[in-house]
């Protein structure tokens, strides 16, 4: 092979690569808008879903369900129900990460974003604040209880 | 604190800055002067003739008169010296932070020191180790490189030396936990909880080390495309010199949002009107922050790609293998940099436009970055015999960690993963892997490399040399790579406390850690023994003063136009 056509195999190579990522990524987005963390005021909550309202704070996080009850720190879903998290901040940026579901939200004040999401197995799984908030912000961390 | 009492601290703060930059000019003026007899009585008209002379054709080693002198060499030689002075600095402190994660709940660290560390390691590694070296190789390699006509502007460049060099002191001095992120609801917040009870200062230390560096850019570019000599066009500058030019303009270019942002951040202190009003959202800060991060996570890397390339071809006794796509890629990523930015806010309510945009943009960064590695392992693949010195082994390495360090930042431009890891150890690991292995790495080879210049003939110990290299190697592969699995789980970064959960994953990195220390003391332990001894060899250094056959990579451009071989 002469020099061009090294070359060309190099950029088709990386090429391939990046067309296929490219090519998933675009798919699972268009197809699960929903899922993406986007501004809550311009987008209306999916129909078959129960809106939770999120608050973070220096240096918990409170939920407030939709019959008005609240809970800090420990959030409350059943398995196989869709839920749409609005969250919003108090005081400083935060950002909720629920690793076991992959969904993750910043929480910035007075700008509410949601996400959707359907818990499907049962369990006690973690969350976190993953956005630095100062002094504690490594207590700002929880449990996510999915009962069936 | 009260508005009035930060007024009174900030004028008196910016009082010591003017007569430290006055003492400073002064010190200079008169250094200068006493030159420019010099030069006339050794028959010069011109002073400037005269440090080029005196100083240019011979390498310039390490003394106190680096100080005293503004000819480039010097100016370079500081930059070099106090980026590797901040890089221990900052070096210990992320061995400090590591070893207080021994256990889940704040041990030897209370979270408050822990979060101070965690904001100098970051700010004080990316802006005076990385930016320092980048500039001090620029300052220090080209003008032999390039056979500068002039050597002017040194004043300049040395009050921008200085200003940068303030800035990271009273950085350090300010005690700042905001992060390097700097968002404001955070940062404006003047409470040992917050962001610390000096942050006003902090965020005037920015503005000082971004001053220096945006000075420093600017000359260093006037010295490339204007003091070069006649005989040397832009097409034949070495690697290096492109990857210095691109970087540069990615530093002037995108330093002035965040210089903007810095001084609304600093009003906002006491007339927040900025980003934390009903009308704003502290996410433009965030905006006009990455617009900047973005490219300044580029700029620690690309001057090195430029140094491999050089250190490469050296040690393979070859070309570049096509220069034209070497230097084609590193202007791609100059440009891909600029839009890439919002891949750090991709879950914070962009919308799904945006997010697919950046997504898609960020991995078409995959093309150039893809492009320079091939190139390098062509050009190594096309020798006939490579010589595995020390240097050489730090830039195989390199190359190994950027190509995982590479395919994780494509993982991590997939939305759906982007989702589940940022914010997580898995982008630490990400970023580590890459600047521990191709900017910490490639420093060091560069040092090495430069070390009989800068000792005045001595040479360093060989068998330390490489054991520097392989404790170094192994303790970030084991580092970066703990936290990449880690991260995957969901273990948060920038952390004081964790989840018991993360145990291992923790005590494997703190392991990592602990050992990248180590061989840092080695390096340390090399330098100061091997200073110590006579002078053995010719100062002379391949970096500096290749011959012509040596810079061959010159007339690739001209095959490449021709149709290749």
């Amino acid at each position: 092979m002469n020099k061009r056509q090294v070359e060309y195999l190099f950029i088709a190579a990386a090429l391939v690569v990046l067309i296929a990522s490219a090519a998933i990524n675009l798919g699972y987005v268009l197809g699960h808008t929903q899922n993406i963390p986007q501004p809550s005021d311009n987008k209306a909550v999916p129909s078959n879903s129960t809106v939770i309202q999120v608050l973070g704070y220096q240096w918990a996080w409170q939920f407030t369900y939709a019959n008005n009850t609240t809970s800090t720190d420990t959030l409350y879903v059943t398995a196989g129900h869709e839920y749409t998290l609005q969250v919003t901040s108090k005081d400083v940026i935060h950002d909720l990460l629920i690793p076991s579901l992959g969904i993750q939200i910043y929480a910035v004040p007075d700008h509410p974003n949601q996400v959707s999401f359907e818990p499907e197995k049962t369990g006690k799984y973690i969350f976190e604040c993953v956005e630095y908030c100062g002094e504690d912000h490594y207590l700002m961390r929880g449990y996510m209880v999915v009962s069936s | 604190m009260s508005t009035e009492t930060l007024l009174i601290v900030a004028g008196i703060l910016v009082s010591l800055v003017f007569i430290a930059a006055f003492y400073v000019y002064y010190l200079f003026s008169t250094r200068a002067e006493v030159l420019s007899r010099v030069a006339e009585d050794e028959g010069y008209s011109d002073r400037d003739a005269y440090v080029r002379d005196s100083l240019y054709g011979k390498p310039r080693p390490l003394s106190w008169s680096i100080l005293f002198y503004d000819d480039a060499k010097s100016i370079g030689l500081r930059y070099i010296f106090t980026g590797m002075l901040f890089l221990f600095l900052a070096g210990a402190f992320g061995v400090l932070m590591r070893v207080s994660l021994t256990d889940p709940n704040p041990t030897i660290l209370t979270p408050t020191i822990y979060n101070i560390l965690l904001t100098q390691h970051a700010t004080l590694m990316i802006y005076m180790f990385a930016i320092g070296m980048a500039m001090g190789f620029g300052y220090y390699i080209l003008p032999s490189r390039l056979r500068l006509k002039r050597d002017n502007m040194g004043h300049l460049s040395s009050v921008a030396y200085w200003m940068w060099v303030l800035g990271g002191s009273l950085f350090v001095l300010s005690k700042s936990s905001m992060r390097w992120y700097l968002y404001p609801p955070l940062s404006l917040q003047l409470t040992p909880l917050g962001a610390g009870s000096y942050n006003w200062l902090a965020i005037i230390a920015m503005e000082l080390v971004f001053m220096g560096m945006v000075m420093a850019s600017v000359i260093i570019l006037k010295i490339i495309f204007i003091d070069r000599a006649d005989d040397i066009p832009l097409s034949r500058m070495p690697v290096f010199g492109w990857a210095i030019v691109f970087t540069l303009i990615m530093l002037v270019s995108s330093a002035p949002p965040l210089m903007v942002g810095l001084g609304m951040l600093f009003y906002d202190f006491f007339n927040p009107i900025f980003f934390v009003t009903a009308t704003s959202t502290p996410l433009s800060f965030a905006v006009l922050f990455w617009f900047w991060g973005h490219p300044i996570v580029y700029i620690a890397v690309i001057p090195f790609f430029g140094l491999m390339y050089d250190i490469i071809t050296r040690f393979s006794e070859t070309k570049v293998y096509s220069y034209f796509s070497a230097v084609f890629s590193l202007g791609l990523l100059l440009i891909l940099s600029e839009l890439v930015w919002g891949h750090h806010l991709l879950n914070s309510g962009l919308g799904v436009d945006w997010v697919i945009f950046f997504t898609t943009m960020s991995f078409i960064v995959v093309i150039p970055s893809a492009l320079t590695i091939f190139n390098m392992i062509a050009t190594m693949w096309s020798a006939k015999k490579i010589r595995l010195t020390t240097p050489m082994l730090f830039v195989i390495n390199a190359i190994f960690d950027f190509i995982i360090g590479g395919v994780m930042g494509v993982m991590l431009a997939d939305e759906p993963i982007n989702q589940a890891v940022h914010g997580t150890y898995f982008v630490t690991g990400h970023f580590h892997f890459i600047f521990v292995g191709l900017t910490l790495g490639i420093s060091m080879a560069t040092f090495y490399l430069l070390f009989p210049t800068f000792s005045n003939g001595r040479v360093y110990d060989e068998r330390l040399a490489r054991w520097h290299f392989y404790i170094t190697a192994v303790g970030s592969f084991l580092m970066s790579f703990s936290w990449a699995v880690g991260g995957f789980l969901g273990m948060p970064r920038a952390v004081a406390g964790y989840f018991a959960m993360f145990q291992p994953y923790q005590d494997s990195a703190i392991l990592g850690g602990v050992i990248i220390g180590i061989g840092q003391l080695v390096f340390l332990y090399n330098i100061a023994t091997s200073w110590s001894k006579h002078p053995v060899t010719d100062p002379y250094n391949i970096l500096e003063y290749r011959t012509e056959t040596n810079q061959t990579l010159t007339s690739e451009s001209n095959q490449m136009v021709g149709g290749g071989k």
